[in-house]
């Protein structure tokens, strides 16, 4: 795994913004009568560490940890054993200076009240983390202009499309000028053009020197933006690096990209079975059926899977290419 | 067009009193917007009191002897409103959080939730003391008695003390609504029997003894009292002079308050620990 060096100029020890050691989470599921019936392991041992001003992704499928890692950061949940601090405060004694110092975005429609506008939401928010009336007068306007929704600032929320819900949620993230920022998915379940709005306010709070902290489920946004990347899988750290040292992880493959009309499930059973055939993804719900081959012999394969097309199908494209960080990702969290 | 360099930069709040106003306030006004935003507002605050009002007259109809039973009674439910209107809201804005999708935002700030819940209760409190006000308007137009208070003073005092009182009471029932998304069974069923236990129809004194201790606990109960003693002239209460009754309700608040402050922090280290706290 990769690791970062922080050398701090008093020449004191390592200040990360997160350093996160042997986080454990498990969660009880309780029966009627008060006693544990099943216990689950969310977290078995995470470790990671954040660099001040590093763009660090966590990356994972669904109930693989990524949420109860942020929540743990967060203090918003206690972890069960390990160490989790943040900018060297331990989250769970130093609840109320972490949150001072930290932003949260959460991806999708929760975290903002609805029935009132984006201004009493700002207004609400910089009150709870204590921004000085003055200030905020000023800095609610300025943060809704640059989130693009300076126009519509007095519209009750509720009348917002996702994408705009999702600007006002990195503006309330901001409210109080925060070192790090956690963002949760930020992009879920927005259109392409809404996505790209957030992606590129990421990459300028990042140049700002912002510590920023993502999850989310697109690789090529995580490969876009983060530094490193951890990949967690069944609670535990499975790769920690930057994008391109963990696509190396499958630098062994190449990918066969596929397009095709007709092609059915039986075609796609059959190219599994095909030598020297490693995973293959598969969309056939649409009339263009999208299809992506992993294998090391390249064009060597070509002339086998156009082969196997069943009767009345056709291919109307193909291309090899290098694998992407979904294919080690894939690779990663299947092993 | 600003950029996210020309932000005017943060700063925050100096001292521990003015951050705690601060959020007392906010959260306060937060709560008033919500409130006015849904128009069934009317319901629990002008419909709702009404019917009960009403209710009040044909119960006691034909034994109303003089003006000031009639304010009895018209106090009396003013009273069981504001209890009602404080209890149902208060429950609520946890459980609102909850399934408005806000309680993590909200717990993520760096204030003990406590402040923001009681910001909360304030406003509902206030919520009550309008619909109190309502259903005195509606009783004393009802029955064409007049509202000749015998200490205006003293029943001031008596009303912001039982304010604040039942202000402090819900923020303890709040607490439950922490825990689980379930705790609205618990804060509902407390509805009725603190109606009874607190004497806002009937005095106190004709329950039966058992019930009396628990009455005893709750300091409406005082309070009312004391602005039964304040209003009325010639009330028979509980054996207890009006300055007693306030003296009582304080303590019992003071009680209320450090017990409600103390399960905040005990019951959200809990909900953390147990991983509910954004369930619905």
């Amino acid at each position: 795994m990769q690791t970062l060096e922080v050398k701090p100029a008093d020449g004191g020890p390592a200040k990360w913004a997160v350093s996160v050691t042997g986080l454990t989470r498990e969660y009880v599921t309780r029966n009627f009568f008060g006693g544990a019936s099943k216990k689950t392991w969310a977290l078995s041992g995470v470790d990671f560490q954040v660099a001040p001003g590093e763009l660090f992704g966590l990356i994972g499928p669904n109930g693989a940890g990524k949420t109860t890692t942020i929540k743990i950061l967060t203090t918003l949940l206690t972890p069960t054993g390990g160490e989790a601090k943040v900018f060297g405060l331990d989250v769970k004694k130093d609840l109320y200076e972490i949150r001072r110092r930290i932003g949260i975005v959460f991806g999708g429609e929760r975290g903002l009240y609805n029935r009132v506008s984006a201004v009493d939401n700002l207004r609400y928010f910089s009150d709870l983390y204590g921004v000085d009336p003055s200030v905020a007068r000023k800095r609610i306007p300025e943060l809704l202009e640059v989130v693009g929704l300076a126009d519509r600032a007095g519209e009750k929320v509720e009348k917002y499309s996702r994408g705009m819900k999702q600007r006002l949620h990195i503006a309330k993230a901001l409210v109080h000028d925060p070192e790090l920022i956690f963002l949760d998915e930020p992009t879920i379940g927005l259109d392409p053009a809404g996505a790209r709005d957030i992606r590129n306010m990421v990459t300028e709070l990042k140049r700002q020197g912002k510590t920023i902290l993502l999850t989310t489920h697109y690789m090529f946004e995580a490969e876009e933006l983060c530094q490193r990347i951890a990949v967690i899988s069944k609670g535990k750290i499975v790769a920690l690096d930057t994008p391109s040292e963990l696509k190396n992880l499958v630098r062994d493959v190449s990918v066969i990209e596929l397009r095709t009309y007709g092609a059915t499930n039986e075609y796609v059973e059959a190219l599994k079975t095909l030598p020297e055939v490693g995973r293959v993804t598969a969309d056939l719900d649409s009339e263009v059926q999208d299809i992506r081959i992993q294998t090391p012999l390249g064009a060597d394969l070509l002339s086998k899977v156009v082969a196997a097309l069943p009767p009345g199908a056709k291919m109307i494209d193909r291309t090899i290419k290098e694998p992407t960080l979904e294919d080690a990702y894939l690779r990663l969290v299947e092993e | 067009m600003v950029t996210m360099d020309e932000v005017t930069p943060g700063k925050m709040t100096e001292g521990y009193l003015a951050k705690r106003v601060q959020v007392l306030k906010a959260s306060a006004f937060l709560t008033s917007k919500l409130f006015f935003a849904d128009p069934q507002w009317l319901i629990p605050n002008i419909i709702a009191p009404f019917i009960f009002t009403l209710v009040a007259f044909f119960l006691f109809q034909g034994q109303t002897s003089g003006p000031d039973f009639l304010l009895y009674l018209v106090l009396g439910s003013g009273l069981m409103g504001m209890w009602g209107t404080t209890i149902y809201a208060s429950a609520n804005s946890i459980g609102f959080d909850r399934w408005n999708g806000t309680m993590e935002s909200t717990l993520a700030a760096p204030m003990p939730l406590s402040w923001i819940a009681l910001g909360r209760v304030l406003f509902n409190t206030l919520q009550g003391v309008l619909t109190a006000v309502f259903i005195l308007v509606i009783g004393l137009a009802w029955f064409r008695t007049g509202f000749a208070i015998v200490n205006p003073p003293a029943f001031l005092l008596a009303s912001v003390a039982t304010f604040l009182s039942l202000s402090f009471f819900g923020l303890l029932m709040t607490t439950v609504l922490l825990l689980s998304r379930k705790g609205g069974f618990i804060t509902n069923s407390m509805e009725i029997p603190v109606y009874i236990a607190t004497g806002t129809m009937f005095p106190v004194i004709l329950l039966p003894i058992v019930y009396l201790p628990f009455s005893f606990l709750l300091a409406p109960t005082w309070g009312i009292d004391a602005i039964r003693l304040a209003a009325l002239p010639g009330y028979v209460g509980l054996p207890t002079t009006y300055w007693e009754d306030i003296a009582i309700m304080v303590v019992e608040t003071v009680a209320y308050m450090a017990l409600a402050f103390f399960l905040f922090r005990r019951v959200e280290a809990y909900a953390k620990r147990i991983g509910t706290l954004e369930e619905y």
